[in-house]
């Protein structure tokens, strides 16, 4: 029963938040919020204590017959692949209700929506079988729509309503590739296993392994799919925007890892050449994408899309290094990016803009905001690659384990890891260095007069990024304990494919 | 693309030349008069006066008794080479001293006035001559010297202008201390009042001799002998305010400027990185933010001046900004005195020549000063 009872922390949580008075002070409903979601992180620490490392399939298996005629069955389980990412889930929703503030539009249906995405982000990593995970998968839609369209920007609604598109599309394609495969096999079994594809054809493989494919990499997001998630990213607030690039893209990369290459290792054969070659573009162009960018905000989207595309690059390759590499890579780019995100809250709760060609000299020791600049640098280093850092084992791990098998691939990414260092520098030195200045000034004089108030940064409202930084850093530093973890995981994956192969 | 609220940038009037020179004729204050002004000056500069105090003795002592020492590891200890000493000074649990060597190798760069004309003439040449001699006994001394005949002469400039930065800011420490007491005392109580003083203090101390000379081996020897008439206001105190407020040492932290690609002038006189031309807002983190003079008078700041800065802005946070800003002005104040006790006529001509004279002096003087930071004089 203990992921049935991760799945009802959440859950309960966002259903007494319904119950709730509506007059109770938003900060007390954080508060409540707060609550929930650590003990949520505690469960799921939990979870690590009873795991068996050694093991690689799925444990604390959890199942019951639902809806049988449809195949639907109550099937829980978590392996290495998916407990990083729970983990990661309860870590950063917890963040995200940690760093809400000034909340003074509907509290109550916010938090209600911020838990409920962490239940159905819980249950898409935990659910063994393929409808269940369909429909957690849908789930998280809803709540990180309304989270957009009510709380976002000034272009809220367009950038919902895209979000809205793009990923029911998604959705549609992998309920046809669920669909197509049991109607292919006659049977309504959706049990998450190999044996259900082994029957099929070549020829059907590839297409519901494209379905799945385009699915997920609308969600991940891969190129030329990804133009809902800067939109997303700029309109929503910054803890959606921490959750989104934090968790929820990792439902794509999840699910190309569990379903495409997990149940498909033959056709995955096939199409991973191309999927190397996609997954360089996808680097390429999200980096170069990133450099053009004059929104800090929109730099770091575009910073997911190029880095999301390792994970594509490594489950391509599918070795044991580099399938490794793609857990390192889902982790550290949710912290990383988590971190950078808030971060860019910061700056522009300070000082209402995130323009690159407006802030200025923002590191100031006395007037600026030194902390947060430095978090910040710690931040693009460690998403640039610096060792020492997550970004470094996780882009290392992709790289090791993906040059022998698809080099010009390979080379390509890790050109696009060292544009990463480009537009990241670039940010730090528009938005960091030089005077003190939020205001574009072409003439000299006036700009060295400029006098600028910001408000200084609370110590509270850096403890979530710092914690964050703490934890790029750690698993810089210690990759041991998030390899042991998937390392049977990985391997027993990679296994799979290399027999298909 | 977000709106940035207007609230968080301003900036401040810049008054024309036209208005400054106007205002010098007119015997009128720069810095606007009010009541927050007043605290701002007085106190910034009573604590500016304290740590002027300290800076001096230090002055005073390097280059009377760290005089041509080699190696001068304990120059800021004043002598006292106590443990809790050193310790203290490890912790810097000190004044900054390197900001007074600052200053006066900005003095001795500029090199303006009747003290840099004396470092040139035979007079000190043969002054230092037979200090050269003695001093050649010490084994290095006497292997540089041989090799670097100009090494040894500097130091000696170097070693009298620092004497000279510290007689000067002898009288400048006193005269700070004693405006405080003045306005405690209610004598002082305007921006007029606080020019006048100064003024006042600086016609006072004008004629004052400038002189040193060190002990050798228990003799006498004059580095800057009386004879060669150097006085305070025209060979030390002007040169002064040439080389700090208005051509170099702006605050360390601040924005730099880069010579290679042209951002300075090649011609010394057309510097103005000084005092009253330099930002006071720190640039990144590099270095002591915003300078080490700052951090000094923020360990001398009256109680009065640090309630008014807790009320301000970041509070704490960003002090030494704030002190940077009152520096400033106070630092235009003194200048206003300055110019003040230094036209041709006294503003009380009664010539057309004489008017045409303060006039032109005036108008200088303005030329040069809307180029600063002028911004703060009426905030």
């Amino acid at each position: 029963m203990m992921l049935s009872i991760l799945l009802l922390i959440p859950f309960l949580g966002a259903l007494l938040f319904l119950l709730l008075p509506s007059q109770l002070a938003p900060t007390r409903m954080r508060s409540i919020a707060i609550v929930v979601l650590v003990l949520q992180l505690l469960w799921s620490i939990r979870l690590l204590f009873a795991f068996d490392l050694e093991l690689p399939g799925m444990q604390l298996q959890e199942s019951f017959s639902w809806v049988e005629r449809l195949g639907l069955r109550y099937e829980l389980g978590i392996d290495g692949l998916s407990l990083p990412l729970v983990l990661l889930n309860a870590a950063l929703t917890l963040v995200a209700a940690v760093c809400t503030r000034e909340l003074s539009e509907r509290p109550r249906l916010y938090f209600a929506l911020i838990l409920l995405i962490s239940f159905a982000v819980n249950g898409a990593f935990v659910a063994n079988n393929l409808l269940f995970f369909l429909i957690f998968y849908e789930l998280e839609l809803i709540p990180l729509w309304l989270l957009i369209l009510i709380w976002g920007g000034t272009q809220r609604v367009y950038a919902a309503t895209k979000f809205l598109l793009f990923t029911a599309i998604s959705g549609v394609l992998i309920l046809a590739a669920f669909l197509g495969l049991a109607f292919i096999n006659g049977s309504v079994d959706f049990s998450l296993s190999p044996l259900v594809t082994e029957r099929i054809g070549m020829g059907s493989q590839l297409i519901l392994l494209g379905c799945l494919l385009v699915g997920f990499g609308i969600k991940i997001p891969l190129v030329p799919f990804h133009s809902w998630l800067p939109d997303a990213h700029t309109q929503a607030s910054t803890p959606v925007s921490v959750l989104l690039a934090g968790v929820l893209l990792k439902l794509g990369t999840y699910g190309l890892l569990r379903f495409g290459l997990g149940m498909f290792p033959d056709a995955w054969a096939v199409l991973a050449p191309a999927m190397a070659i996609w997954a360089a573009i996808s680097v390429l162009y999200g980096s170069l994408a990133a450099i053009a960018q004059r929104d800090m905000k929109r730099m770091v989207a575009f910073s997911s899309v190029g880095h999301m595309g390792y994970v594509l690059l490594a489950a391509a390759a599918a070795t044991p290094v580099a399938l490794m590499g793609a857990v390192f890579q889902m982790v550290s780019h949710g912290l990383i990016s988590a971190l950078l995100f808030l971060l860019v809250g910061v700056v522009y709760r300070k000082t209402g803009t995130r323009d690159l060609e407006v802030l200025r000299g923002l590191l100031n020791p006395e007037l600026g905001l030194p902390f947060t600049g430095t978090l910040m640098i710690l931040g693009v280093m460690a998403s640039a690659g610096l060792p020492g850092m997550a970004g470094f084992i996780s882009e290392f791990l992709v790289f090791r384990g993906s040059i022998q098998i698809y080099p010009l691939a390979t080379l390509l990414s890790m050109v696009g890891s060292g544009l990463t260092a480009v537009y990241f520098l670039l940010l730090i030195n528009r938005a960091f260095f030089g005077r003190l200045a939020i205001t574009p000034v072409e003439d000299p004089e006036i700009q060295k007069r400029l006098d600028v108030q910001l408000a200084p940064v609370a110590p509270r409202e850096t403890i979530p990024a710092l914690a964050l930084a703490i934890a790029v850093i750690a698993l810089g530093l210690i990759p041991a304990g998030l390899g042991g973890i998937s390392d049977a995981a990985t391997g027993a994956m990679a296994q799979l494919f290399s027999g298909a192969g | 693309m977000p709106i940035i609220p207007s609230e968080l940038v301003s900036f401040a009037e810049v008054p024309s030349a036209l208005d400054l020179k106007a205002k010098l004729l007119a015997n009128q204050t720069l810095l606007a008069e009010s009541e927050t002004h007043v605290i701002e000056v007085v106190d910034v500069l009573k604590s500016y006066g304290e740590v002027l105090d300290a800076y001096s003795k230090n002055l005073i002592y390097q280059a009377e008794s760290q005089f041509l020492v080699p190696f001068p590891l304990f120059k800021y200890l004043n002598g006292d080479k106590s443990l809790a000493k050193i310790w203290r000074h490890l912790c810097h649990d000190r004044i900054n001293f390197e900001y007074a060597e600052y200053c006066m190798k900005a003095m001795l760069w500029h090199g303006t006035g009747g003290m840099d004309a004396y470092f040139d003439s035979d007079a000190f040449i043969e002054n230092i001559a037979a200090i050269i001699e003695v001093k050649r006994r010490d084994p290095l001394l006497g292997l540089l010297h041989p090799l670097f005949p100009q090494f040894l002469p500097e130091l000696i400039r170097t070693a009298a202008t620092t004497h000279a930065l510290g007689q000067f800011w002898r009288v400048m420490s006193d005269l700070f201390i004693d405006l405080a007491d003045a306005e405690a005392d209610k004598r002082v109580c305007s921006i007029s009042d606080v020019v006048d003083f100064m003024k006042a203090g600086l016609v006072a101390a004008a004629g004052n001799p400038i002189s040193y000379g060190v002990v050798i081996d228990n003799k006498h020897f004059w580095v800057l002998p009386p004879e060669a008439g150097l006085t305070f206001l025209a060979d030390v105190a002007v040169p002064y305010v040439e080389a700090v407020f208005l051509r170099g040492t702006p605050f360390l932290g601040t924005v730099s400027f880069n010579a290679q690609a042209q951002q300075i002038s090649p011609d010394q006189a057309q510097f103005c990185y000084g005092a009253l031309y330099a930002d006071p807002l720190p640039t990144m983190g590099a270095g002591i933010p915003p300078s080490l003079l700052m951090q000094d008078m923020y360990r001398h700041l009256p109680k009065r001046l640090d309630l008014l800065y807790q009320n301000r802005t970041r509070g704490e946070g960003d002090v030494r900004v704030k002190i940077c800003r009152s520096f400033q002005k106070s630092m235009f104040c003194v200048t206003n005195a300055a110019i003040a006790g230094t036209f041709p006529h006294g503003l009380a001509g009664t010539t057309a020549d004489q008017l045409a004279a303060d006039e032109a002096y005036a108008h200088a003087w303005a030329q040069r000063l809307s180029q600063g930071r002028t911004d703060c004089l009426a905030v």
